[in-house]
């Protein structure tokens, strides 16, 4: 069996009186596209806040590759190798695309100026534009565009090449096909299938069972900021996950599903 | 393919800006010869660099997506402070030119902690500085403007030193102007810092999870703007021999002003040096201008107005037909 490359055990978070995470917990193996489904409020992006360091746990442990870490920022979320990709804050529009995919770790000229020290715009551009054609998405796109003018789709890619170029372990989509048309959505799907065949782990946020079906290796489905059932793709169907997600009757489910 | 290639060339809000100050510089021209001769060139170029150094910082700092009120304050108070030290204790000049922009930093320093730490709109809180700052200057001279400002020291020839080349007479400060707009130009454009600003502005969030810290660069660009305030006072100040604690009233929005027309993004994210400095000409150039053609003295904030206003309905038309999203 592949290594754990995330671990969490028994996450809890509250905000006052709401208990946004009850003992959440999964796993997510090297190599594979593990989906969490829930319904609205059932803790998804709380979760996914407290992996990518904008929320901090009440108690419970996450692990990275078996390691007991903590995460107080973003930046310790990057630093571990956990890349989190939102439905519209990823980018910054106005910027280009070679300017987004090395926000922040932009190649200088003359490192020992610190802040002040001149980007290094032809090994920008020579590295984005080798990114985009290694993606596959070079075609149609100019390194030197804005990112205002791609499409949802360009967009959600762009953003994806990125967490793969700094070899990001673990990359984190939250809804990654919401608001997308059908063409890009299969875009996107078909893209995640190919992060994983490069070897990274994918955790996908979605409300959509179907492309669950399509890209996932394993389901994980929340409820009430718990972690309540497990499920393998390959020995479920869609109607069992669609009852777990409603909270429809369990007991008539136990065979399709390996309860926690 | 060539059409096509100036269309989009248009279509740049510098350029469109850089057409509108060509046709306006030959409409003076035409209305009044005396628009080009080196007295006035002279007398534009005096004045011009003083609200210029301000714009270039605002350009960076609306870049981020904050503005600044507060800048017309400080333009008067550092030097007041500077001349209050020197004429009543007697203080070295360079030792008062220091604590004065000691001030402006502290100044800077607390804007840009209340905008980004305590989350308050840079609108509120520099509209405060502004009422702070002038009030401080009101006080401290007691609403008069000081006594005539003789001072001997490199650092004032450095600073208002003057020069003639030929029928035209330049000031230091245009050399200043010069300097620091190459500076603002290689920064936002070329340097990592310049790379953060634009994405603080177009998108916070973004910027903040890539490990930017947007919070220590928007502190900065307060604090380097009101410095560069202080500094446009202070040559100001020195060049007419005269600090005014009523000086520079009302510059805070002439300043923004310039660096909007010039096609800077009011809300962050898209700012140009090249677009500011057609700005700061295109409105200096309206000032002078609209005076030698004859316009009525009190009339004539209608016109400058009104020429704004049509740039900037210019420029969200040509927005409009580029945006895609």
């Amino acid at each position: 069996m592949a290594e754990d490359v995330l671990r969490l055990d028994n996450l809890t978070k509250s905000f006052g009186n709401v208990h946004a995470l009850v003992n959440a917990s999964l796993t997510l193996r090297e190599g594979e596209v593990v989906a969490l489904l829930g319904d609205n409020g059932a803790g998804k992006s709380t979760l996914i806040k407290t992996i990518s360091g904008v929320h901090r746990i009440d108690s419970g442990q996450i692990s990275v590759r078996g390691r007991p870490v903590t995460i107080r920022s973003p930046r310790d979320a990057i630093e571990l190798g956990i890349e989190t990709i939102h439905q519209d804050t990823s980018l910054a529009p106005d910027l280009s695309i070679a300017r987004n995919l090395f926000l922040g770790r932009e190649p200088v000229l003359f490192g020992f100026l610190g802040v002040f020290a001149p980007l290094d715009l032809g090994e920008l551009k020579r590295s984005a534009s080798a990114l985009l054609k290694r993606v596959g998405i070079s075609k149609k796109l100019d390194a030197d565009a804005p990112v205002r003018t791609l499409s949802g789709g360009e967009r959600q890619s762009i953003a994806i090449s990125r967490a793969m170029q700094f070899s990001a372990k673990v990359i984190i989509l939250d809804e990654p096909t919401n608001n997308l048309g059908v063409e890009e959505t299969h875009g996107v799907l078909r893209f995640v299938k190919e992060v994983r065949d490069a070897g990274h782990s994918v955790l996908f946020i979605t409300h959509n069972i179907h492309h669950v079906f399509q890209v996932a290796d394993r389901i994980f489905v929340m409820r009430r900021g718990e972690v309540t059932a497990e499920l393998v793709v390959a020995e479920t169907d869609l109607l069992t996950v669609e009852s777990i997600i409603t909270g429809a009757d369990m007991s008539e489910l136990m065979g399709g599903a390996r309860h926690k | 393919m060539k059409s096509i290639h100036w269309q989009n060339a248009l279509k740049s809000p510098e350029l469109s800006s850089l057409v509108i100050l060509g046709v306006i510089t030959v409409l003076f021209v035409i209305g009044n010869g005396e628009f080009l001769s080196p007295l006035n060139i002279s007398n534009l170029l005096a004045f011009l660099p003083e609200l210029g150094i301000i714009a270039l910082a605002m350009t960076l700092l609306l870049t981020a997506g904050e503005f600044d009120l507060s800048v017309g304050a400080v333009f008067a108070l550092c030097p007041v402070m500077v001349a209050l030290l020197v004429q009543n204790t007697g203080m070295d000049f360079a030792l008062a030119l220091l604590l004065g922009f000691a001030a402006c930093v502290a100044i800077g320093f607390l804007n840009g902690i209340l905008v980004t730490k305590v989350g308050i709109s840079s609108f509120l809180v520099t509209l405060s500085m502004l009422l702070i700052v002038r009030g401080a200057a009101l006080y401290i001279t007691q609403g008069f403007p000081l006594k005539s400002l003789e001072i001997e020291h490199v650092l004032v020839t450095l600073l208002s030193g003057d020069f003639r080349a030929g029928p035209f007479r330049f000031y230091a400060s245009f050399w200043w102007f010069i300097g620091l707009t190459l500076l603002a130009i290689y920064v936002l454009d070329y340097s990592k810092l310049g790379n953060w600003i634009s994405a603080i502005g177009s998108n916070r969030s973004a910027a903040v999870a890539r490990g930017v810290p947007a919070d220590a660069v928007k502190i900065g660009l307060f604090i380097a703007t009101s410095v560069l305030a202080g500094l446009a006072g202070t040559i100001s100040a020195l060049r007419i021999s005269a600090a005014s604690p009523v000086a520079g009233t009302g510059y805070e929005l002439e300043v923004i002003a310039m660096v909007v027309v010039g096609g800077t993004a009011l809300n962050g994210g898209r700012g140009t040096v090249l677009g500011t400095l057609v700005g700061i000409f295109l409105l200096r150039v309206i000032r002078n201008g609209i005076v030698l053609v004859g316009v009525p003295g009190l009339a004539y904030n209608i016109f400058v107005g009104a020429i704004i206003l049509a740039m900037l309905v210019l420029h969200a038309l040509l927005q409009k037909n580029t945006r895609r999203t």
